[in-house]
Order: C-alpha cells, then sequence, then structure tokens
C-alpha cells in the first residue's frame, strides 16, 4: 500500500468528472451521498399515466375475471401455432440468417451484415469482407436498424391540400408529378440529392436527365471535404486526395482534425490508428492534437494544445519557419513572419511540447503525418500538404486506392445560381431526393423562402422533415433494409446493397420513383423495377469490367452473397507537388479578435439525419456526456468573461442572424471560442426528434466566415432564461475525503507511460493492497469461466460498443427527464474521468459494465435470491423472481445495475416504442423488461446460451473463442476482448494475464472477471 | 349469555370454518393440478392429423417433419408444404387431406392449436437435449400411440429440475447420462 504511489502513473493529483466535483459544491457533495439522485424514487407523474384509476382497474379485472370463469374451458388456452405455408428453405425456426449488404446513412457506404431472425433484421454489424470497413461500422450504423421500424415513418404518399398533407395514391401523384415534369416548358427540374455513391443510382438520374433535359442535379452534404480537396488539387493537380496509412505513422499531428470522431472515414481511420497502439508488439504512435474544443481525437492525444481555429495557419507556419531554421526543411516558402515561440506566448501554449513536437516531425520524416480537419481553409491544407511533402511523409499516403467520385458534391456557388433561380421563378420542379435542404442548406440562401416561388416541390423521404413541411408531395421510400442498390467509393472494389425485409408500409424506392417517372406511364411500377434495372446496369457495365470467370446469374448471386465484389480499376497514384502553389501562402500573420464560432458535426445525429433516432439522441456525447441536447461549448476563462455558467441561454450573433442556446462549460476548450454541433433543434421531423436541442444551422453560411464552419467576431449575449442540459455522467461521483488520491487509493483509473513500461513492463505490479476478506468461501471453478479484457489504451470512448449493446439487448429509450433522475438504462456507459486543471485536463475513459464479479456483493444482499453466481462465473440476473428492492444495485460498488422504475416503453414519448412495429426490432433471445426489475450486463448470455447449444450438436464442449459478445463486434479497435479464463491457448488468456492488467476497485476482493489493461500515454519522460 | 356465544363461536365455528376453508383450498389444488399444468390437454385440431398412423405405423422419422428440432431451440411445426410432399400423391380424396389442400393452394395460414408451452421467460432448447440424446417421448410422451395429441407431462420449472436432478432414474437409455445444469441462466436470462 505504502510505494505504490511511486509505481503508478498518476498524470495528476486529482480526478474529477464535472465542476461541481472539483470545486466541491456543497449541495453537489451532499446529493453524491445518496444512492439514487433527488427525485429517483418519487412518486411518477399521474398526468402522464394511463387514465384508468386504480379502482377502474380491479373493476375491470374483477369483471374480466367473472367473463373469463364462465367462459373458460376446463383447460387455459395456449393460443395457436401458425406454420409458414411454404417454408423459405434458408430459414430455420429460431436460427439467425445473415445477408450482406450496404449501409446508406452516409457516403462512407460501409459494408453491413444485416442478421435476420424469422425474415426480420434484428442486428447490424459490419461485414467482415469488406476492404474498407473490415466488420466494423460506426455507431449510428448500428442504430440505423430503429429507424426500419421507426413508426414515424410515412406510411403512404402524401399531397398537399390546403395549408395540411393528406394522404394520396401512389398513381395520383405519380399522374401529377409527371405533368408537371413533361410541362415544364423553358424552367429548370432540380433534384437535391445527397451524395451519391452508387453508379447505378447515377445512372436513374442520367436517364432522367435524358428523359427531361431542362434537369440539373445538385448534391449536398452540410459537412465535407471540398477544402480538403481544393487544396489538394491546387497541390497536386488532382481532386484524389489520398488515403492515410495511419498504422504505419510513428508521429499524428492533428490541427483541428477530429479524424477518429467525425468525417465520413472514422471507422477506417480508427482502426487503422489504433493498430499502433498496440501493448502485444509494443507499438506505440504518438498523437498531438492542436484543437479548439476538446474533441474525442483530443481526448486521446498523447499531446494536446489549445488553440483557435482561426490561429490554425499561423501555427503550420510557424512549425514551417521552425524546421526552416533547424535545416530539416529547405526548398519552400517564406515563413520568417510566423514563429512558435511567438504563438506560445501569444496563446499560452506549452513551449515543451511544441519542442517535442517540432523535434518528433524532424527525427520522423517519413515516418510522421499531419492531418488538418475539414473545416480549416485552403491555405491551412496547402501548408499541410506543402509540410507533408517536404518531410518527406507523402510515404503515409496510399496510393494503391483512390478516391472514385461516382458524381462530384455541388460547389456553394451552384447552389446560390439554383436560389436565384428559384427566386426569379425560373425553376418549376424541385425534387429532395431523399435530401433536407431547408434544414441543411446554409441560412444565408434563404431556401425556405425561395421555395415559394416553385410550383411543384416534391420530398422524397422516410420520415416528414423540414422540407416536406414546406412540399407539394411528400412521397415515402424504402429503408436501407427495403431497398436495393449499390455502391463505389474507392478503387478495387464495388458494393452491393439488397432488401432484406418486404417493404413494411405502402412505400417505394427511391430510384423506382424516377424510373417510373420517367417511364412516364404511371402503371408501370412494379416492385422489381428498380431491381431489373440494378442487375440490367451491372450486366450491361460493370459485369464486364470485371473480368469475371463466371456467367453473369452466378456472378450477382455470389457477389450478393459476398456484399463486395473486387474490381481491378486502378489508383490513380500522386502526382508531383506543384510548388507554384506557395504562392498562396502569405508571409503575414492573420490577426483576429473577438469570439470564433465553430459549426460542427453532431457525433450522434451527424447533420441531423439521425435525430428521429431514441438510441442516439440518448446516447450520451462521448466528452460532455450530455443527452439529448446541442450546446454552446466554452472554456471556463471565457465563461467567467462572459459571466455565464451551465446552462445559462445566450444569444450567439453572427451575420445579423442569432441563435439562443444554452452554454456548456467544457473543460480544455480554447478561450475566446465557442463550439456548437449541429443536427439538432429539428422541426416536424419525427415525435423524437422534436423539441431535442436547438437548431445552429441558423448560424451556418455559405460566405462570410473563414469557412463555412468557422466564423470570427461574434457577438455574445448573455439572457436571463437558463435551460436544463442533462449530463448523463454526474450521478456516481466520490465525495470529497475520497477524492484526494483517487487513482492510486481506489485504482480505478491506472495509467502510466510507455517509457516507463518498456523499461519496466511490470510497472503497475508490486501493489499490495490490503484485501478485504471475503466472506463467502472461494468457489472452484473447472469448466469454462467467462471473462472480458478492455485494453483501455485502444478504447476511444466513441459509444460504437454502448450502441451494440443496446440493439443486442433490448434497451429501452428512457428520454430526457428521466435520464436526469439518472433513470436511464444503459447496461454499458463508458467513464470519462478529467485530471489536472479545470482549463486543461487529462483524460481518462473506462467502458463499465457489470465485472461478473466472484464475490459479487450483489448477490449476498437479495432478500429473494434473484441474483445468483453461475458454475462458468457469471453473475445471473433472473428478472421473473425480482421484486424491485434495489438492494443489489445500493451494493454494487461499479453503479451498474440498472431499475426499470417504469415500463420506459410505455412512458416514453407516449408509448412510442410499445407500437406494434417496434416489436419486430426485439431480439428474440432477451427477455424485454418490464417495470420494477433490476438488470444490468449478462456477458450476452443469450449468445454463449446460443454457441453451447451448437457446441452440443457438434458433439464438443465450449470454447471461450466460441462466443463474442456485442460490444466486443461492434468495437472497432478491437478494445475488447472475450473468452475461457482458463484457457491457456486462447488469444484472450494473454490480455487477461497481461503484465498492465487490473481490475477496478482491487482491494475490495470481489474478483471481478473484467480486467482493464492500462494505458500508457507516449509522452516524454521529463512530463511523466 | 355474551360469553358463551363468542365460546361458541370460538370453539365450534371458528375450527369448523377454517377446515372447510382448508380443505377445500387443498382439495382444489391437487383435483385441478394436472387442469392447471395442462396435463391432459388434448385440444381438436384444424385438421385431424394422427401422430400414430404418420410416426407409429408409418414409423415417419419426427425430424422429417420438425426438422429444426436437432438444430434450434425450437423443433418447429412443418410448412403445409410438408405436408404436401406426400399428400399431393397420398390419400388426395380423404376429406382432411382436401382440407389441406385447400390450405395450401390458397396460401391460408394453418393455426394448430398449440398443446405444450413453456413461460415466455424460460428459453428451453430442444436442439440441446435432442443432441444428448434425449428422446421426443420421454417429454411428449407415447406420441406414436396417441391418435390427437395431448399433453403428457406437467412442463412446470420443478418437472424440469426433477429430471435435471434425477437424470440416471429418468433417463436410463442414455449411456453415462449427466446431471443437468440447475443455474438460473440455463433457462433464464
Amino acid at each position: 500500500m505504502s510505494d505504490h504511489k511511486n509505481d503508478i502513473q498518476n498524470p495528476a493529483p486529482n480526478y474529477w468528472r464535472s465542476f461541481e466535483e472539483l470545486y466541491s459544491d456543497q449541495k453537489f457533495l451532499a446529493e453524491k451521498n445518496n444512492e439514487f439522485k433527488e427525485g429517483a424514487s418519487d412518486a411518477p407523474n399521474t398526468d402522464k399515466m394511463s387514465p384508468i384509476s386504480r379502482r377502474k382497474f380491479l373493476a375491470l379485472l374483477g369483471a374480466s375475471a367473472a367473463v373469463a370463469g364462465t367462459a373458460c374451458s376446463d383447460y387455459q388456452d395456449k393460443g395457436e401455432i401458425v406454420p409458414y405455408n411454404n417454408k423459405p428453405e434458408e430459414i430455420t425456426i429460431g436460427k439467425a440468417n445473415y445477408y450482406a449488404s450496404t449501409c446508406t446513412g452516409c457516403s462512407s457506404a460501409c459494408g453491413i451484415l444485416i442478421k435476420t431472425r424469422e425474415g426480420r433484421p434484428i442486428k447490424i454489424d459490419g461485414n467482415p469482407d469488406h476492404p474498407v470497413s473490415k466488420g466494423k461500422i460506426c455507431s449510428q450504423g448500428q442504430a440505423s436498424i430503429m429507424g426500419l421500424y421507426d413508426p414515424d415513418r410515412l406510411k403512404s404518399p402524401k399531397r398537399k391540400i390546403g395549408n395540411g398533407l393528406d394522404d394520396a395514391d401512389w398513381q395520383e401523384v405519380d399522374k401529377e408529378i409527371v405533368l408537371a415534369l413533361s410541362t415544364i416548358g423553358s424552367r429548370e427540374i432540380a433534384i437535391i440529392t445527397k451524395e451519391i455513391v452508387s453508379p447505378t443510382q447515377n445512372e436513374v438520374l442520367k436517364d432522367f436527365i435524358k428523359e427531361y433535359p431542362a434537369t440539373k442535379v445538385y448534391s449536398f452534404e452540410q459537412f465535407n471535404e471540398s477544402i480538403r480537396k481544393n487544396a489538394w488539387q491546387k497541390c497536386y493537380g488532382s481532386s484524389d486526395f489520398p488515403f492515410i496509412k495511419w498504422n504505419e505513422a510513428e508521429v499524428v499531428v492533428s490541427l483541428d482534425a477530429d479524424f477518429l470522431g467525425t468525417g465520413s472515414h472514422r471507422v477506417e481511420n480508427t482502426r487503422l490508428f489504433t493498430e499502433r497502439k498496440n501493448i502485444m508488439n509494443k507499438k506505440f504512435n504518438r498523437l498531438y492534437s492542436i484543437e479548439s474544443n476538446l474533441s474525442l481525437t483530443g481526448m486521446n492525444s498523447d499531446y494536446r494544445l489549445m488553440l483557435r481555429p482561426d490561429v490554425q495557419y499561423s501555427f503550420v507556419m510557424a512549425v514551417i519557419n521552425e524546421l526552416q531554421k533547424k535545416n530539416v526543411i529547405t526548398n519552400s516558402v517564406n515563413a520568417s513572419a510566423f514563429s512558435l515561440s511567438k504563438l506560445a506566448g501569444d496563446f499560452g501554449l506549452s513551449e515543451k511540447i511544441l519542442n517535442h513536437l517540432v523535434n518528433d516531425l524532424s527525427k520522423k520524416k517519413g515516418k510522421a503525418i499531419i492531418y488538418a480537419g475539414d473545416h480549416l481553409p485552403e491555405n491551412v491544407h496547402i501548408a499541410v500538404n506543402l509540410l507533408n511533402e517536404e518531410l518527406g511523409n507523402s510515404e503515409l499516403y496510399d496510393t494503391e486506392h483512390s478516391t472514385v467520385n461516382v458524381r462530384n458534391l455541388s460547389s456553394l456557388n451552384e447552389f446560390k445560381n439554383l436560389i436565384d433561380k428559384m427566386k426569379a421563378g425560373n425553376v418549376g420542379v424541385v425534387i429532395h431526393f431523399d435530401t433536407n435542404p431547408v434544414y441543411n442548406l446554409p441560412a444565408d440562401f434563404n431556401y425556405a423562402e425561395a421555395l415559394q416561388n416553385v410550383d411543384e416541390v416534391v420530398t422524397l423521404t422516410e420520415v416528414e422533415n423540414e422540407s416536406s413541411g414546406l412540399s407539394n408531395h411528400v412521397l415515402p421510400i424504402h429503408n436501407n433494409f427495403e431497398a436495393w442498390g449499390d455502391s463505389k467509393t474507392r478503387t478495387g472494389f464495388y458494393a452491393l446493397q439488397q432488401p432484406v425485409i418486404a417493404p413494411l408500409y405502402s412505400t417505394r424506392q427511391k430510384e423506382s420513383i424516377l424510373l417510373t417517372w420517367i417511364n412516364g406511364d404511371t402503371t408501370s411500377y412494379k416492385e422489381t423495377i428498380f431491381h431489373e434495372y440494378l442487375m440490367a446496369n451491372w450486366e450491361n457495365s460493370i459485369y464486364p469490367t470485371l473480368n469475371s470467370k463466371l456467367a453473369f446469374n452466378p456472378f450477382w448471386y455470389g457477389a450478393l452473397h459476398d456484399g463486395v465484389v473486387r474490381s481491378n480499376d486502378i489508383s490513380n497514384g500522386i502526382e508531383d507537388f506543384n510548388y507554384s502553389v506557395i504562392m498562396e501562402l502569405k508571409n503575414a500573420q492573420v490577426k483576429s479578435d473577438g469570439i470564433t464560432i465553430q459549426i460542427k458535426e453532431s457525433y450522434s445525429l451527424r447533420d441531423g439525419r439521425f435525430a428521429n433516432n431514441g438510441w442516439l439522441q440518448e446516447s450520451p456525447h462521448p466528452v460532455s456526456k450530455v443527452t439529448w441536447d446541442n450546446y454552446a461549448a466554452i472554456s471556463t476563462t471565457t465563461a467567467k468573461q462572459l459571466s455565464v455558467k451551465n446552462d445559462d441561454v445566450i444569444e450567439i450573433t453572427v451575420n445579423n442572424r442569432t441563435l439562443e442556446i444554452p452554454v456548456f462549460v467544457q473543460p480544455g476548450h480554447v478561450d475566446n471560442s465557442i463550439t456548437i454541433e449541429t443536427g439538432y433543434g429539428r422541426t416536424n421531423s419525427g415525435s423524437v426528434a422534436e423539441g431535442a436541442g436547438f437548431n445552429a444551422n441558423t448560424i451556418f453560411f455559405s460566405t462570410g466566415g473563414l469557412t463555412p464552419w468557422v466564423y470570427e467576431g461574434a457577438a455574445i449575449k448573455k439572457l436571463s432564461r437558463t435551460y436544463n442540459l442533462v449530463v448523463a455522467q454526474t450521478i456516481y461521483d466520490f465525495t470529497e475525503k475520497d477524492k484526494k488520491d483517487l487513482p492510486q487509493k481506489r485504482g480505478i483509473i491506472r495509467e502510466g507511460t510507455v517509457e516507463q513500461y518498456l523499461n519496466n513492463p511490470h510497472f503497475l505490479n508490486g501493489k499490495e493492497h490490503k484485501v478485504l476478506e471475503s466472506v463467502n468461501p472461494p468457489v472452484p471453478y473447472d469448466g469454462v469461466k467467462w471473462g472480458m479484457s478492455i485494453d483501455l489504451n485502444k478504447c476511444l470512448g466513441c459509444s460504437e460498443c454502448f450502441i451494440a449493446c443496446n440493439v443486442e439487448n433490448n434497451i429501452p429509450v428512457v428520454g430526457k427527464e428521466e435520464v436526469d433522475k439518472g433513470r436511464e438504462m444503459h447496461w454499458l456507459r463508458i467513464d470519462r474521468y478529467y485530471s489536472g486543471s479545470a482549463e486543461d485536463p487529462k483524460v481518462s475513459l473506462q467502458p463499465m459494465l457489470c465485472q461478473h464479479c466472484d464475490q459479487a456483493p450483489c448477490e449476498v444482499v437479495c432478500p429473494v435470491v434473484a441474483t445468483t453466481h453461475s458454475p462458468d462465473g457469471l453473475n445471473q440476473m433472473i428478472y421473473n423472481r425480482c421484486v424491485g428492492t434495489r438492494y443489489c444495485s445500493n451494493n454494487c460498488p461499479y453503479k451498474v445495475r440498472r431499475f426499470n422504475f417504469f415500463n420506459f416503453r410505455d412512458s416514453f414519448n407516449d408509448g412510442y416504442q410499445e407500437s406494434p412495429v417496434f416489436a419486430l426490432l426485439h431480439n428474440p433471445e432477451v427477455t424485454v423488461r418490464s417495470r420494477g426489475v433490476m438488470e444490468k450486463c449478462t456477458f450476452c448470455v443469450q449468445r454463449i446460451a446460443e454457441a453451447r447449444s451448437d457446441a452440443t450438436r457438434e458433439g464438443r464442449t465450449i470454447k471461450g473463442s466460441d462466443v463474442t459478445t456485442a460490444c466486443q463486434d461492434a468495437c472497432v479497435t478491437n478494445a475488447i476482448n472475450f473468452g475461457d479464463i482458463n484457457d491457456a491457448n486462447e488469444e484472450f488468456y494473454k490480455y487477461r494475464n497481461h503484465e498492465l492488467g487490473y481490475y477496478v476497485l482491487e482491494e475490495l476482493n470481489v474478483i471481478p472477471n473484467v480486467t482493464y489493461l492500462a494505458k500508457l500515454r507516449n509522452t516524454h519522460s521529463e512530463e511523466a | 349469555m355474551k360469553a358463551s356465544l363468542l365460546d361458541y363461536i370460538l370453539r365450534n365455528r371458528l375450527p369448523v370454518t377454517i377446515f372447510v376453508a382448508a380443505a377445500s383450498f387443498i382439495i382444489t389444488f391437487f383435483a385441478s393440478r394436472a387442469e392447471r399444468d395442462g396435463v391432459g390437454y388434448t385440444p381438436d385440431q384444424p385438421i385431424n392429423y394422427s401422430h400414430r398412423l404418420h410416426a407409429g405405423e408409418m414409423q415417419i422419422d419426427c425430424q422429417y417433419c420438425h426438422v429444426a428440432v436437432e438444430k434450434s431451440r425450437y423443433a418447429m411445426v412443418p410448412a403445409v408444404a410438408t405436408c404436401m410432399n406426400c399428400h399431393t400423391i397420398a390419400k388426395k380424396d380423404s376429406p382432411e387431406i382436401i382440407k389441406l389442400t385447400e390450405y395450401y393452394n390458397n396460401g391460408k395460414t394453418l393455426k394448430w392449436k398449440r398443446i405444450h408451452k413453456v413461460p415466455d421467460y424460460a428459453y428451453f432448447n430442444h436442439s440441446v437435449h435432442v443432441n444428448k440424446g434425449i428422446e421426443c417421448e420421454s417429454c411428449h410422451g407415447e406420441i406414436k400411440q396417441m391418435e390427437k395429441v395431448g399433453q403428457m407431462n406437467s412442463f412446470t420449472m420443478r418437472s424440469c429440475l426433477s429430471c435435471h436432478r434425477n437424470s440416471h432414474e429418468r433417463l436410463p437409455y442414455i449411456d453415462d447420462v449427466q446431471r443437468g445444469p440447475e443455474y438460473c441462466y440455463t433457462c433464464h436470462r
């Protein structure tokens, strides 16, 4: 006990999770002494409950018992079994089928594997055969299954009558639209799409243009890489910027780039990046993050500097100047006006870290990469390209693959022209092709206003949105899982998308709708119209280029089975650097004053397209842990200057437009800057999205800023109102007394540096704890004993595991008010600890779930033996035995047990989750829990049971590697391992018994079966 | 007077009342047990299918129809098409087969009455039991002699456990039979 203070690397003396905790707010501390938050066990709000009173209920109960008593026969009726009339061959009742397809959630077009049970999709995972996603997808992809069963989906076409929309018939609607299209005259038909990644969809659009030559297609993404692309074009003469071999980079310098958290390559980036956080082969990269807001990337950096986006140009030029002075780079731009030491002085950057950065860049030539954020101006990107080129870091550009753009995104200028034409009445028809421009287009376009001058506005969408509200016709389209498609995002392969369920409603595939209009005959529609078109396009255009040895039909079925097809198109390679571009790099300091605003894509809702997904809304922000809302993130210092605190509503004025939004003081945010995530504040967009957060797009402009995402000189006014932001992680904090030397004393987070570890791999050991004696005799575990290891070096806190757990285990959405009372039902949460100062904290992340303790404290206190231990080491929770005393939760040191204070399926959003269609979403192997029972992580016991039954069938005993948990499958970085603790031949054994392994709260002697592998920061020794 | 009334109530009326109540409860409890557990439940089915004929006399293997029984936790009631494998030719004119053919040709759902049911919160797995060598008859009774299928054994947790605990007695036909697992997650999750 005495000497482990020296052994354990403690990056900072205090660990804290909120300002209330850091500054020992008395009210807060008093609250922390209570197991449940105030109000958690209050009586329910009767206004929101069923109007049937207890008396009425009893009367009904009595009446129904009497009726049942007289009507029933001797035996209780047990219902019916309805077999298939003609069973599809591949279906075995009770066994899942998997189909390869493509996710259409964003332009990444990741390969997915859809798990279906008895014909209904219930879970999405990555397709392991897909060359980019390699079996992993993002949390939006995981959660998108909820979109299929969303009760808010449009169920039939609608037509505007008066001020409202009325149900209509497909044929009538088609007729009206075809009439509008064919009588367009000299006016324009505008189709507004998302980024198009499907070659066949593009063919449909081309055919559409052939039939209606007045058509123009506009593709838009609110968050895109256009600036990176333009800069690349200027530097290398081609717009195909390369992918980066993150796994070969020893040093990564991120300039306000959240490449691990947002952006369309993040799954691939994350996977490759963490390959160099490997405790097995002891290879570690070093990440410098120079950023404004504390991002997911910044949380995982080894060194972090805070810098406003508008100073990034000066920063990168100063680095160039510094490297020139050291003669590391020579033939290059004049950057004499910039100096790192001046920047360090002006913006309070640590000189020590800057020295390390410059040294690392000079020493690791060709093995380092500098990467700028998508939202930074072009000159930053050009300077970065130059720097990478000069340092020989272009070695890390992936020359084997290059991006394929099926159709380029339209520029903001093209949109500007469109709007002008609309305003002048020169546009006759606007088709929103599964897009929501009213919400997503820059506010200065006044798109909604321009729409009023268009006679025929058609919106093709799954759920109503801002754009559909202003349309004459709203046409419901198929969900991803009901539709056909293909995609081409980069060289080397094509991917296919196939439907896995028949359309639930009277919806149509969006391409089929266009095909019907192209045909002109509205009776020509049939469900297979696009399927046939797709196959024909493949047979005629794509298949011949693939040199397949198979005939088309066997080729096609093989392709559908695999989900991907390799192609032999080759990468364009990278041209030589065009040095004349350095003319663009001005040798003059950029001066900026006032407050800078940055608009950022939301971590969970992206640009708003996932706003009606309850799982994503309730998913805590990876950094701030705020749920159900967005906010203006500001630094502690700026908050003091503006005299605002959390929850105060401020009015932000940019370019004469205002946004009212609550403040959240974000530790690690740069001063004089505000970061706002968008995707919230939706209207007319489904009952879940309604009322969640604030629409930050009101201050998103096409011009007037540094880039469309960054604005300088914003005016801030404090309003007298406050707004309740709900943070999912202030519960279960620690009291002042324990907090002081928390990491040493409680051993929750243990960290070290890479150097320390390489010098002494056992530096964590020798930590003799005075362990509590157990009241139970030790139990021998002879057979398989389940355990999990979580590598905190690889865990980035991205929430993929957590969403996968929600989907697998039928976790309900509880709503904002309930999260506020600490009633969220997440079995797995990601704890985020800050350490150090409030201005510049370090972050430690820790996924926390049931530890399945051998000596589980919850088990001994249950008065009804509803929680017990299994012989394979699982802490069992039996719902139908639980009477809801909550003693177990009270006695759990990890606080991972969740109690159903209500039947949340009923109480949230007016019984939204009790809608019959929602029942199809549930995993049939997992009980749907109701009110009054405790629940928690089961280590995916349903998967263990299935693996065991398969093993029995094959006449063998179950092995640890037979089972993977849902969180493990979802973890992009493979931080989670699961298996048999007793089997020394398995991969998992190495993790379980790794020298960096530790248990959380080891001294309690509860003997957890979850091992955490201590995080190593790749910092220099003097930093330690 | 008052005292003697109280005396009478306490000495005579009360014990008799309690006895009658207790006795009727106990008698009802045991007498209705079979019905409560569903033992003997033999509902009429939409088609008068005979297991005695098919499985008994003609010795068609159980798994010809119940195909999922060794793969899945459900044994699976066969699709109508399975019946039609034979009955497009065999006994085409029998009234029951005419009914069956109607279901098949019209794509009508054939709703069989459910006979065996464990509660929702128990995840019984057919494949594990069958693959361990347990015969169908051990739970479902002499199905091969049943003209009309009924429930022969109780399917309560007590019945499951009695077999898991006394597997040697109950399943003497399996060599080296082991005790079944008894921990909660075996069936509940």
